[in-house]
């Protein structure tokens, strides 16, 4: 113990050498620390990112593949899956909750997730947390998003603002789909998972937006754009028509409407965007309808104008505005037959062809579910190719549409539905194809045979990954990174170790006096080993406490920081067992290293003896 | 006391000591006059155990060096012997009161002899630093780079005689002290060697002190060595 006090002494009589050796050491230790522990971090972060999903279902693959892209949004979208094969899978008696993911749209970088509302209710992350609302309410409307926390940070985004989703994934630009914008309906507290950096919105309005003309449904047939002034005088009617809309027997809406064309049907406007009770009378006032010319063949019996209606009013009773365009149509085309706007050709077509040939154009599911009144809603390509103007028409109603947020009150959450909306509303669009489906089973003891179950499954081939797992899995991938930066922070240590060895010894040749003073008074050539020694050990082990104390001030400094900028929580713990078995090789290392001086002078001290050769 | 007996050491071949017989009895103040190269320092180094003779035995208080393990050997010193060199005698980060009992820690019969006398190594370092002359007592907390050559002398000999070791060996002491504190250094070294019965060797190439000598010897005469190095 004496020749450890002497050695502290004497490390605290080279002040200035002892110091720089002390941070060098420090600094090396606080790397070393650093790196594990965002190491630990990362990986905890990483399996945090999604727990109590017992199966990931998407199509047979790779399974890092898709975990990548189901759970951190990465890399290319596999191969889809059909809707109906999620609604078997959720039906399975194994199966306690399934939640449908679809992917592939992106806003600004930030991903675009479609799913339903059964997401927020399962999807769980760290220790099966589920996903909190920070601002605004999840929404259950057709074209409402909820962005993760970063988004809404970066993009300085709030409820209520609109958002465009683009085609396809990262920042390049892909196809717009700036004919169906999204409101902000809720903003997500940070959980620190891929989840902050996504955007979340209904399968449906996915759906629709990826349809073979990109949800470019163009108008209704028998409705035309209107330019954005009428559009104006129109809110305030359009207003009233929500509101009033039962009660519309002293016909309000008449004034707004068919100001020009409409005068023959004055009296009978309120036919269009009603119900049954007035369709009788549709059968005399066809022209002024927003019927198209399919529909105009058939009105006599009106069978699809009453499935438009119903469609209307069960889905869009708050979406007037609709109505409103057909007025506009009504007052563009006065001198028209509404028939106009549509070819001619077609429309003979149509004429000829109850069966409605164009409707082949359109996928199943919408014709199934729409074929009862299909044509006047539907515009197969050809309508849509003749309609390139009305397209445009489009685009200045959505312009109208920013321009009018003001006057938008009675539209909900300051929302107006574009046309593509409005017809993607109608059109009762259902999701057909996924990515991936979440799923949580009943027992942890039907994970196996599910999943077996899954990757034999019948009608298309699907494969299930346990998401514990695969995480595990691809963490391997990283493990080569993990491994140099192993590498690299070790020799950061080492050349703190050697930075210590050097000063040691080049204290040596000036010591060697004080070691033959040493020696006289009695002192062994041990004793003089151990000074170098313990010298080493103690400034290596200040150097580690420093290193420590530098580590945890880092942390604290920085947690916050890391979190608000870079969504990575990093939650600061005690030191390891193996961060303290680290810490205890470099101590043993720095004794070890310090044999070189010791040995040194020992072999010094036993040639000078006592003589002062200096 | 001390009995020097056909004591040959060689360095790296090179004989630099060879004494056939030569004895110091106790209570004896000895000079040694060398010059530089004459083998004092290796002379010093044999005395004191620090290196080994190649043939040849030193018997200091009836007790044969070569008999002992290195270990041993550093004991009996730390034990026996107190040192004082020419200059820069003291450990730089130490203060005076360290530097003083500095021996105690690798001498626990000097330390509970020190004890003994004075009741504390504290009142023992005033003690024998009164006696040398300085009566500070707040010099022996002061580091020692603030003392005067004079002053570290006197501290290096209050060092050696902490804990009345049976024998002073000094190396030059008083080279780098002026003539006035040269006289009264080894005046005062003298008293105290007396009182405590400490056999003192003085060494030193400077023969105008052989004289406060009550025996010398010229170390040229009593090594048998050729040594070229003395030209």
């Amino acid at each position: 113990m004496a020749i450890l006090s002497l050695a502290f002494k004497s490390l605290l009589n080279r002040k200035l050498t002892f110091f720089i050796t002390l941070f060098s050491i420090a600094i090396s230790v606080t790397l070393l620390l650093g790196v594990q522990t965002l190491k630990t971090e990362t990986n905890s972060s990483f399996m945090k990112s999604i727990s109590g999903t017992d199966l990931i279902i998407g199509s047979r693959g790779a399974s890092s593949q898709l975990l990548l892209s189901s759970v951190f949004h990465i890399g290319n979208t596999p191969n889809t899956i059909q809707y109906n094969t999620y609604k078997k899978i959720s039906q399975s008696p194994a199966v306690e909750w399934a939640v449908p993911i679809s992917l592939g749209d992106s806003h600004k970088g930030y991903t675009v997730m479609a799913t339903d509302l059964t997401f927020y209710d399962y999807f769980s992350f760290a220790n099966k947390q589920h996903l909190s609302v920070e601002k605004g309410a999840i929404d259950n409307d057709m074209f409402a998003v909820v962005i993760g926390s970063e988004v809404a940070d970066k993009l300085n985004y709030k409820i209520g603002d609109q958002v465009i989703v683009t085609h396809g994934g990262g920042e390049i630009e892909g196809h717009h789909h700036d004919n169906i914008p999204f409101y902000i309906s809720a903003i997500l507290a940070p959980s620190f998972t891929a989840i902050d950096q996504t955007l979340i919105i209904s399968l449906e309005a996915m759906e629709a937006m990826h349809t073979d003309n990109h949800g470019h449904f163009g108008a209704l047939p028998g409705e035309q754009i209107l330019p954005s002034d009428k559009h104006k005088d129109h809110d305030e009617h359009e207003h009233h028509d929500e509101t009033a809309h039962e009660e519309h027997t002293d016909h309000d809406e008449h004034e707004h409407h068919d100001q020009a064309a409409h005068e023959e049907h004055a009296d009978h406007d309120e036919h269009e965007h009603h119900g049954e009770a007035t369709h009788e009378e549709h059968a005399d006032h066809d022209e002024h309808e927003h019927h198209d010319e399919a529909t105009h063949e058939e009105h006599a019996e009106h069978d699809e104008h009453e499935h438009h209606d119903e469609a209307i009013h069960e889905e869009h009773a708050d979406h007037d505005e609709h109505e409103h365009h057909e007025e506009a149509t009504h007052e563009e085309h006065a001198d028209h037959d509404e028939n106009e706007h549509h070819d001619e050709a077609s429309h003979k077509e149509h004429a000829d062809h109850d069966e409605h040939d164009e409707h082949e154009h359109h996928n199943e599911a919408t014709h199934e579910e729409h074929a009862d009144h299909d044509e006047h809603e539907h515009h197969d390509e050809a309508t849509h190719e003749e309609h390139a103007d009305h397209d445009e028409h489009e685009h200045h109603d959505e312009a109208a549409h920013e321009d009018h947020d003001d006057h938008d009150v009675h539209a909900h959450h300051g929302h107006q539905d574009t046309q593509d909306q409005r017809v993607a509303r109608l059109l009762k669009i259902k999701p057909e194809k996924i990515n991936a489906i979440f799923v949580g089973l009943t027992s942890p003891q039907a994970i196996l045979s599910m999943q077996s179950y899954v990757n034999n499954y019948p009608t298309e081939p699907l494969s299930a990954i346990i998401p514990a797992v695969a995480l595990q899995e691809l963490w391997q991938f990283f493990s080569l990174a993990e491994v140099a930066l192993n590498i690299v922070t070790a020799f950061v240590v080492l050349v703190g170790l050697l930075g210590m060895l050097s000063i040691i010894l080049m204290s040596l040749n000036e010591r060697r006096r004080e070691m033959a003073i040493l020696r006289s008074v009695g002192a062994r050539p041990g004793h003089i080993f151990g000074l170098i020694i313990g010298e080493a050990g103690f400034v290596c082990f200040a150097g580690i406490l420093l290193g420590v104390a530098l580590l945890y001030l880092l942390l604290f400094t920085l947690q916050t920081p890391l979190a608000s900028y870079y969504g990575f929580y990093l939650d600061i713990n005690m030191l390891t067992p193996n961060d303290l078995s680290i810490l205890a090789i470099i101590q043993l290392s720095a004794l070890i290293i310090a044999f070189v001086p010791g040995w040194l002078i020992y072999k010094y001290s036993l040639s000078d003896g006592m003589s002062i050769k200096f | 006391m001390i009995n020097i007996n056909n004591l040959r050491f060689a360095w790296q071949k090179e004989p630099i000591i060879n004494i056939n017989a030569f004895s110091i009895e106790q209570g004896q103040h000895l000079f040694i006059e060398g010059p530089s190269g004459s083998g004092k320092s290796t002379l010093l180094n044999l005395l004191g155990g620090v290196i080994t003779p190649q043939s040849g035995d030193v018997e200091i208080l009836g007790q044969s060096l070569n008999q002992m393990s290195s270990n041993q050997k550093d004991s009996f010193r730390a034990n026996h012997i107190g040192f004082i060199f020419q200059q820069f005698n003291l450990i730089p980060y130490l203060s005076v009161l360290e530097n003083i009992t500095l021996p105690c820690t690798f001498s626990s019969d000097r330390k509970q002899k020190a004890l003994s006398r004075s009741g504390s190594l504290q009142k023992e370092a005033i003690r024998l630093l009164s006696a040398l002359g300085i009566d500070d007592t707040q010099l022996i907390q002061r580091s020692v780079n603030e003392l005067s050559v004079g002053q570290q002398q006197r501290v290096a000999a209050a060092r050696a005689m902490l804990g009345s070791p049976d024998i002073i060996i000094a190396d030059e002491p008083t080279s780098a002290l002026d003539n006035g504190h040269r006289q009264a250094f080894i005046k005062i070294l003298f008293e105290e060697c007396e009182k405590e019965n400490i056999t003192l060797i003085f060494v030193s190439h400077d023969s105008t002190l052989k004289h406060h000598f009550s025996h010398h010897i010229n170390l040229l005469e009593l090594n048998q060595v050729n040594i070229k190095e003395a030209l």
